[in-house]
């Protein structure tokens, strides 16, 4: 009875502390993320959303996205792209985090200036690719042709598919390797100096040093970080939707905007939820694997 | 005689009475809402769709201002909405319930949210008073949701230096027009004859009109789309044939109008399917090439004719504003005849109202002359069905247009499968 109330009185103030940002995390995420699940169950148009009345379809929704060409195509654009973008910023981050971690003049300036392109809006930086990549006033052809690849001269990346996918992909990588870099970056400083001395001691050269003392070190940070980025990656939308607007047929769409479109532009709200739910579910297993991936490296050690 | 006489006079009189009758009923209800309203107050939210230039912008704003100081204690507070995400930005606001009070809409889009029920009828509307084609426009079910503010029709637009140095004159056909530009090909280095792009619906469906086809035919309550004829098909074998070509940019398949006009202002494109708002653009951007350029009517296809699109914009009111009367009040305002022309005068589109037309003088001024005789006697609109919104907003036509344009399926089987896919929207 006294251990009882003691135990709620300990519990009652930690519950009214997190109080606030549960009613936040709540509203903000758990509602919306209820009612999308529920709108993909239903027929839900404009007209229903306004004044009410959607019927409940079962299933139907789920089959029609992946029935639907460009549905499916975009949820496989999401994995396959998503898993290059994050393979590119992981390597990437790493070898910028390995040169900043070098003692050399200047570095706090890099590392300042790395983290630029991480503070440029999304949507303003897609905008300035764009035009880097414009077909005939745009930097990249220019730089280049001038380096003597005659081929680019007013070439046209945004006309296929895959050459889409190049400029697209710089541009994401461009934007989302600091954060990696960084976090790496301060990883790198915690492994102890004396470790890296006692395996060259041992005979280790640099690269075997870094696979297998710095590697094994990091591998939590670099599991936080490729879920992280998997999660940025594959609900990556700014970019896809400013660069990927004229490729042919919409064939470079993503989930989050074939689900934004079918919504919005099409006022297939169930539909589109259906499309959200499924990257919703891709994510959750990536995740899922990540996770216990991690939690399994940390029973070993 | 004298019978006839007094016959006649009884029927004048009639006639009389009866407008004077109207007219007594008039006043009496402007006086009777007036009284109603008494005093104009509050504020209202207006959106307008953003005209691209600070100097006409400044115009709209300009009736915002007067207008606050015609009525004071009244306040409108004006935001401008890009074009390309209005679509989605109404859908949004009405889903949410924050709508604007008044706002302009692309026509096509008026029947569609008319039909959610989120647009005010507009009473009194008398068809000889405005661009009729808009009034169609803004009728579902017998009832006009928007009144028309400014149409416009897209005409050719070339280069006469180029033309020129290709020895062409400026196409009157399809066949010329395909001739002209496998000459400037030739001749005049680093320009492509034309910027027919791939995601611009106006400048291509028009094509169906002019091999002499329709886009959808209404029966009762239903549409169903007709794109599924050799007239289609043949007007978008011609569209795409340019880029198959490499008459037109490689990029160009990407391209929306504006990229298309950017081209052309920098001199990379030699003729372009523009209006007279382009127009306008264009010498704004660059008042050097106001002595270069011609205007002429859209080159006519197989059946003859030279059909463009008649697009433009209503002015329309939310049922869930929470001020009709200070709206009614502003829409108004913006349609006096001398107000309007402000606007149309800058922006290049041709006022929605007859009064408006009159005023503009639009037709002694050779440069703009086609794209006037354009709205008026070559202009036609898509189907006023409510569905059309969603469809323009899916630009369900570009990727069709597209893979014909990379010669991935044939133009027979890109318009058999447009067709469907209308009439699932439709349908649905």
């Amino acid at each position: 009875m006294v251990i009882a109330r003691r135990l709620v009185s300990r519990l009652t103030l930690p519950v009214l502390l997190l109080l606030p940002a549960l009613v936040i995390i709540a509203g903000l995420v758990g509602y919306p993320l209820v009612r999308t699940v529920y709108l993909s169950f239903t027929d839900t148009g404009l007209g229903e959303l306004i004044y009410g009345g959607s019927t409940w379809v079962g299933l139907e929704n789920f089959k029609e996205v992946f029935a639907d060409e460009h549905l499916r195509t975009s949820l496989i654009n999401t994995v396959v792209f998503g898993t290059a973008c994050v393979v590119g910023t992981m390597v990437l981050g790493f070898c910028v985090a390995l040169l900043l971690n070098q003692r050399l003049r200047g570095n706090l300036f890099f590392g300042i200036a790395v983290l630029l392109p991480w503070a440029v809006p999304a949507l303003a930086a897609s905008a300035i690719w764009k035009w880097l990549f414009d077909a005939r006033y745009g930097f990249v052809n220019w730089a280049l042709v001038n380096v003597g690849f005659d081929g680019f001269q007013d070439y046209a990346w945004f006309a296929d598919r895959e050459s889409a996918y190049v400029a697209i992909f710089v541009t994401v990588v461009w934007q989302s390797f600091p954060f990696v870099a960084l976090s790496l970056l301060a990883g790198l400083q915690t492994i102890p100096k004396e470790t890296l001395q006692a395996a060259a001691v041992d005979g280790a050269n640099a690269f075997q040093r870094f696979r297998l003392v710095t590697l094994p070190l990091l591998r939590p940070i670099v599991a936080v970080l490729v879920i992280f980025s998997t999660i940025w990656d594959f609900k990556i939308f700014d970019q896809v939707y400013v660069m990927a607007a004229g490729v042919p047929d919409r064939s470079a769409d993503t989930a989050a905007v074939a689900a934004y479109r079918e919504g919005f532009a099409l006022s297939h709200y169930g539909l589109g939820s259906a499309v959200a739910v499924v990257l919703f579910l891709i994510l959750l297993a990536f995740a899922l694997i990540y996770v216990r991936l991690v939690g399994r490296e940390g029973e070993f050690s | 005689m004298r019978k006839f006489s007094v016959a006649l006079a009884t029927v004048l009189a009639g006639v009389v009475a009866a407008c004077g009758g109207g007219d007594d009923n008039g006043t009496a209800q402007n006086a009777s809402s007036d009284g109603g309203k008494a005093k104009l107050e509050g504020s209202i939210s207006v959106w307008i769709m953003d005209p691209g230039s600070p100097k006409i912008q400044d115009v709209v704003n300009q009736y915002g201002t007067d207008f606050e100081a015609a009525h004071p204690g009244t306040k409108v507070d004006i935001q401008f909405v890009p074009w390309a995400q209005a679509h989605d930005k109404f859908v949004t606001a009405i889903a949410g319930g924050k709508v604007p009070d008044v706002a302009e809409m692309g026509t096509t889009w008026t029947p569609e949210f008319a039909d959610q029920g989120a647009l005010l009828e507009q009473p009194g509307i008398t068809k000889g008073d405005y661009v009729s084609s808009l009034v169609d426009a803004a009728t579902l079910n017998e009832k006009v949701y928007g009144k028309p503010w400014y149409a416009g029709a897209r005409s050719l637009i070339y280069r006469k230096d180029y033309l020129e140095k290709a020895g062409v004159e400026p196409p009157k056909t399809w066949e010329e027009m395909s001739a002209a530009a496998k000459a400037i090909n030739g001749t005049v280095k680093g320009v492509f004859p034309v910027g027919f792009t791939g995601l611009s619906e106006h400048m291509y469906l028009p094509t169906i009109w002019q091999a002499g086809g329709e886009i959808a035919t209404q029966d009762g309550d239903t549409w169903k789309s007709a794109l599924n004829s050799p007239e289609a098909a043949k007007a978008i074998d011609w569209y795409t044939s340019f880029y198959k070509a490499g008459l037109a940019p490689k990029a160009s398949i990407g391209w929306e109008e504006p990229d298309a006009q950017t081209a052309f202002i920098n001199g990379d494109v030699a003729m372009l399917i523009a209006g007279g708002w382009g127009y306008n653009s264009i010498i704004a951007t660059k008042p050097e090439l106001e002595e270069k350029i011609g205007t002429a009517l859209t080159p006519t296809g197989p059946s003859g004719k030279g059909t463009a699109f008649a697009g433009g914009s209503h002015l329309v009111q939310f049922t869930e504003s929470g001020n009709h009367d200070l709206g009614a009040a502003f829409v108004d305002f913006m349609l006096e005849a001398d107000q309007l022309n402000k606007f149309t005068s800058e922006i290049g589109f041709l006022p929605g109202t007859t009064a408006g037309i009159e005023a503009s003088g639009y037709l002694e001024d050779p440069q703009r002359k086609p794209f006037a005789e354009q709205l008026l006697n070559a202009s036609a609109v898509y189907p006023p069905s409510p569905k059309w919104g969603g469809l323009e907003g899916a630009n369900i036509f570009d990727g069709q247009i597209q893979k014909v344009m990379k010669n991935d399926i044939s133009p027979q089987d890109a318009v058999a499968e447009l067709a469907q896919k209308m009439d699932e929207e439709f349908a649905g």
